[in-house]
């Protein structure tokens, strides 16, 4: 008999568990209740890796939800990997975040094409007129319409260690030529030249599309991903070329196929490796964080990427804007969440500058902001820049962008020839 | 009468069903239905974004005929063989565990500690381990007086067998639990006979434990083709499946499909083709082990 | 095997022993250091400053949710599932019915399938069951995916118990249910810890799920906690040594002591009901 009641109480637990699944799950659809609307806002900058993004943030949203009493911001933070993971499945199901974070180009198309996010042109025309740096929020149009406002811009450029430099009378390099020079300098006193983490491929891609600037102008990649021109192209195939020489004369740290970015950082923060070439994102670690050592942040200085057999503009840069807002097109709150997008934007500027040490997408006056020399010359350069090529990866869809970084690491480990190369970037455009 | 009442009572269809149906309702619901889900969406050509369009069976033609899927598939068959051969070290220690020597329980519980670790610190642990310049496996090969080690995760001939290694060793722990359990599970009586008969500790080991504990042994080789067929953790950490596709296993590629190309129908032609490859191994495996009748002591 | 033979034995037997106590100490000092010295310096190295505030750090987190969340979600997905598992291989191994084999097989194809390919699936259908956020889609989740390996590592050992002790309970007028709970359950003690342990460390140690199916901070668990400290550009992965190592702990002392609960055999609890 005590079994039996064992049993009946076993299953009376496990059905009400269920039930109780199931009962309990309809919590948030009445949270909304009477007037107050809700927000949900998805981000990838978490508190624990991201302190001060993670702060301004908040501030943002809580001087929003003061001046907007009948609002409320919903917050969900993912990292990085996790966010973009979740951001799929979500859309599988159509059930995106009112306000979240997208990538330009290449990632936004296929949200654009599905309808999922909502054009925000009346915010650009609106408040937002003119506050953006041009070709940051173009990066977000798809057919005269755009689906993002961009937070971030970042244009990659060499960063190097003015003491090791100094050590072996190595001045920056302007040339590719005397970029090679300096590798051969370096190696001959043992000394790691360049730090490389290609496992994560669009570190390679970054060199890769340099020296296709540089050999054939601004626009020759561009157009090669537009379909308007050919990676088997003479500049593109013997950008690849390139690439192979300073393989084959060991410019990049040893193994960096089978290495993370972060791994090949460390190098260049430890004064393994005597050169890096990275976003400004990075910028913090060499000016103002305080983890790293005054002494390593005093010695690193940057240089424009070298031109190339007299070819080539240095003021042409790789990079683009990074993340964006976006706005749900099914949003309930679609105007509230527009609002709210507008305000973050407005509000991000000058905070994420001056706190955070990231170099915004919107216009800012560095003249009257207290910023480090750094910043002040990266700025300089944004200015004067006269072309900034999107990362490639970003530009290409999502499938051609997965052969691109492949075929990156196969020609960074001479596993492929370059015509090889330029011949799988054919195959995968035009299989579009 | 005995028998009779016995196989009366054991073969009550409402118990049996009382048993039975929760465990296979929950499987059911969670495993099923998602598997005939991804089945179907392998008919479908979806960004998993915006609308499906129905393809037939396009993807799954084109999954036979892409060349990257088996290589893929080759990996993990080979992962499957190793994990496989694998079992003879792990059965080899636990063997030696069980028996009565001194400090057995201690160094059983040593033993299984890095299972505990979840896959990120045991990435991390082995990235480090086989890092080119200072890691600890070069520094040692230097050391000895290896001039060029290799950079174990860059090389496209060498990354493969590299990332078996810690994959082999996260789940050492796991297999000699088991056997453990198994081992300790015979009958004392049966070794001590056996140790009257003037039996050595081999032979007490190869010819009285091991066939007690064959069924067990049987569902770990299903447990480790099955594992390893479908595995990711470490090497999406570790190699993301690189450099250029040389570490590529079946699920590693499914997902980079579905996930970072954005080809969701694909992806999943390729997840169920997983299944299906994962389901004729396994049966292979058992027809291969059956024996006519499970031992019972 | 003479004293040389043995002296060789436990050489071999500690020297592997070394190895594998070497990566909790090892993440201990990951733990103390910062990105700097991880990357760079030896990981056998103590670190140069012990960092004690990596744990103050990832504390103030709010680490204290994720651990609660985490032990009564593991808790109660691993009583569902070895219950529920023990109850269905005593059916399919010991009660004689036609289906038995092909249920058998449904089982070993629900091990099959990779979890990848179902979290779409999964959270298409707990959206429509409003399922979503809410922590008992994550209980419901593991006990699903892990039945089939725990049925298969139990299966073993229920093939191998004697049917004497069944005829003789039923000739004795014992019900099903007093035998299985009564005498099949105790008996199965090591089996069962065994497979405890293993849903311990699979359930603790898992994220996928979680991350998909809970959007709320009230209810993620331990392994969100260290994507809290990866960052869109930087990690900080001493950090993540620290809650790794709070994260072990807890695992390491149930380890502990359902290992055991292994070794407790037949002869202990057995029989005697």
């Amino acid at each position: 008999m005590k079994n039996k009641k064992a049993i009946t109480i076993l299953f009376t637990i496990l059905v009400s568990v269920l039930l109780l699944a199931a009962c309990s799950g309809s919590d948030d659809a009445d949270s909304s209740s009477g007037d107050e609307k809700t927000i949900e806002f998805m981000h990838l900058w978490p508190e624990g890796s991201s302190a001060q993004h993670n702060k301004i943030v908040s501030e943002i949203i809580s001087d929003f939800e003061s001046e907007h009493e009948d609002v409320k911001i919903e917050l969900e933070v993912l990292s990085n990997e996790q966010y973009k993971d979740k951001l799929k499945v979500l859309s599988t199901s159509n059930e995106l975040p009112d306000v979240g974070m997208t990538w330009a180009a290449g990632f936004l198309e296929p949200y654009v094409d599905g309808e999922m996010f909502a054009p925000l042109d009346d915010l650009l025309e609106g408040d937002l007129n003119d506050s953006f740096v041009s070709g940051t929020a173009e990066a977000y149009a798809i057919d005269g319409s755009t689906y993002g406002l961009p937070l971030e811009l970042n244009i990659a450029t060499v960063f190097y260690n003015k003491a090791i430099f100094d050590e072996y009378g190595l001045e920056a390099p302007e040339t590719l030529e005397e970029l090679e020079n300096v590798v051969t300098t370096l190696k001959d006193n043992g000394v790691a030249p360049i730090a490389l983490g290609n496992k994560d491929r669009w570190t390679g891609s970054l060199w890769y599309m340099y020296l296709a600037d540089r050999i054939g102008g601004g626009d020759v990649l561009t157009n090669a991903i537009n379909r308007s021109g050919s990676f088997e192209g003479p500049a593109l195939v013997s950008a690849a070329e390139e690439v192979q020489n300073l393989v084959d004369m060991d410019a990049f740290v040893q193994g960096f196929n089978g290495l993370s970015d972060e791994e090949a950082k460390s190098m260049f923060m430890n004064e393994q490796a005597a050169m890096y070439l990275i976003a400004t994102w990075d910028l913090p670690n060499y000016t103002t964080n305080e983890d790293v050592p005054q002494e390593f942040r005093d010695s690193v200085e940057y240089f424009n990427f070298p031109t190339v057999d007299g070819q080539g503009d240095m003021d042409s840069f790789v990079g683009g804007p990074g993340v964006g807002l976006f706005v749900a097109e099914d949003s309930d709150v679609k105007e509230e969440a527009k609002e709210f997008v507008s305000y973050f934007v407005q509000q991000w500027g000058e905070k994420s500058v001056t706190e955070a040490g990231v170099i915004p997408a919107t216009k800012v006056d560095a003249e009257s902001l207290d910023l480090p020399q750094m910043y002040v010359d990266v700025l300089d350069d944004l200015n004067q820049a006269s072309n900034i090529t999107l990362f490639a990866d970003v530009q290409m869809s999502a499938d051609v962008a997965q052969v691109h970084l492949d075929m990156i690491q196969a020609l960074f480990g001479n596993e492929v020839s370059p015509e090889e190369f330029a011949e799988k970037h054919e195959e995968a455009l035009s299989a579009e | 009468m005995g028998l009779n009442v016995m196989n009366k009572v054991m073969s009550n269809k409402w118990i049996i069903a009382l048993y039975v149906l929760p465990a296979l309702l929950l499987i059911g619901v969670l495993i099923f239905i998602p598997l005939i889900l991804t089945g179907y969406y392998g008919l479908m050509e979806w960004d998993g974004i915006g609308a499906m369009e129905y393809i037939g069976l396009e993807n799954y033609i084109n999954a036979i005929q892409d060349a990257k899927f088996w290589d893929s598939a080759l990996h993990s068959f080979l992962l499957a063989l190793f994990s496989t051969l694998s079992l003879i070290v792990y059965l080899a220690i636990s063997l030696i565990l069980a028996s009565k020597i001194k400090g057995a329980d201690l160094l059983r519980k040593i033993y299984l500690i890095p299972m505990l670790l979840s896959s990120v610190a045991i990435a991390q642990l082995w990235i480090k381990v086989f890092n080119p310049t200072n890691g600890m496996l070069n520094s040692f090969l230097v050391a000895i007086g290896f001039e060029n080690p290799p950079a174990w995760l860059a090389e496209p001939s060498v990354v493969l067998y590299a990332i078996f290694i810690p994959i082999l060793w996260q789940y050492a722990g796991f297999y000699i639990l088991i056997y453990y359990a198994a081992l300790k599970n015979i009958p004392e009586s049966l070794v001590e006979a056996a140790k009257i008969d003037g039996a050595t500790p081999l032979q007490i080991a190869l010819k009285i434990k091991m066939p007690l504990i064959m069924g067990v042994i049987k569902v770990t080789v299903v447990l480790a083709v099955v594992g390893s067929l479908k595995y990711f953790d470490l090497i999406y950490v570790m190699t993301g499946g690189g450099p250029n596709g040389a570490s590529e296993v079946m699920a590693s590629y499914m997902y980079k499909l579905a996930f970072s190309s954005n080809d969701f129908g694909y992806g999943s032609a390729i997840g169920f083709l997983l299944l299906i490859i994962t389901l004729i191994v396994t049966v292979i495996v058992r027809k291969a082990t059956a024996t006519k009748e499970e031992i019972q002591y | 095997m003479g004293r040389i033979g043995y002296f060789f034995l436990y050489l071999c037997l500690a020297i592997v022993a070394v190895f594998q106590i070497f990566p909790i100490i090892w993440l201990f000092m990951f733990s103390l250091k910062d990105n700097q010295e991880i990357f760079s310096g030896s990981p056998f190295a103590l670190p140069s400053e012990f960092r004690w505030e990596n744990y103050a750090k990832v504390w103030e987190g709010g680490i204290g949710l994720y651990f609660w969340n985490s032990i009564w979600i593991t808790g109660i997905a691993i009583i569902l599932t070895v219950l529920l598992a023990s109850m269905a291989t005593f059916v399919i191994t010991r009660m004689q019915w036609k289906l038995s084999k092909l249920v058998l097989g449904l089982f070993m194809v629900g091990l099959m399938i990779p979890i990848h390919s179902a979290i779409i699936p999964l959270f298409s259908m707990f959206l429509n069951v409003n399922l979503i956020d809410n922590p008992w889609s994550i209980v419901i989740t593991y006990t699903a995916y892990n039945l089939p390996i725990t049925m298969m590592i139990l299966l073993g050992f229920y093939y191998t118990l004697p049917r004497e002790i069944e005829e003789a309970a039923i000739i004795d007028g014992c019900s099903v249910h007093r035998m299985f709970f009564r005498i099949i359950l105790p008996m199965t003690t090591p089996v069962m810890s065994t497979t405890v342990i293993i849903n311990m460390i699979y359930n603790w140690n898992e994220f996928v799920f979680v991350n998909t199916f809970i959007s709320s901070d009230k209810f993620k668990t331990l392994t969100v906690g260290i994507q809290n400290f990866i960052g869109q550009y930087m990690t900080d992965w001493g950090a993540i040594g620290a809650t790794l190592i709070i994260s072990v702990l807890p695992i390491l002392l149930a380890f502990l002591f359902f290992s055991n609960k292994v070794v407790e055999g037949i002869s202990s609890s057995a029989v005697k009901g």
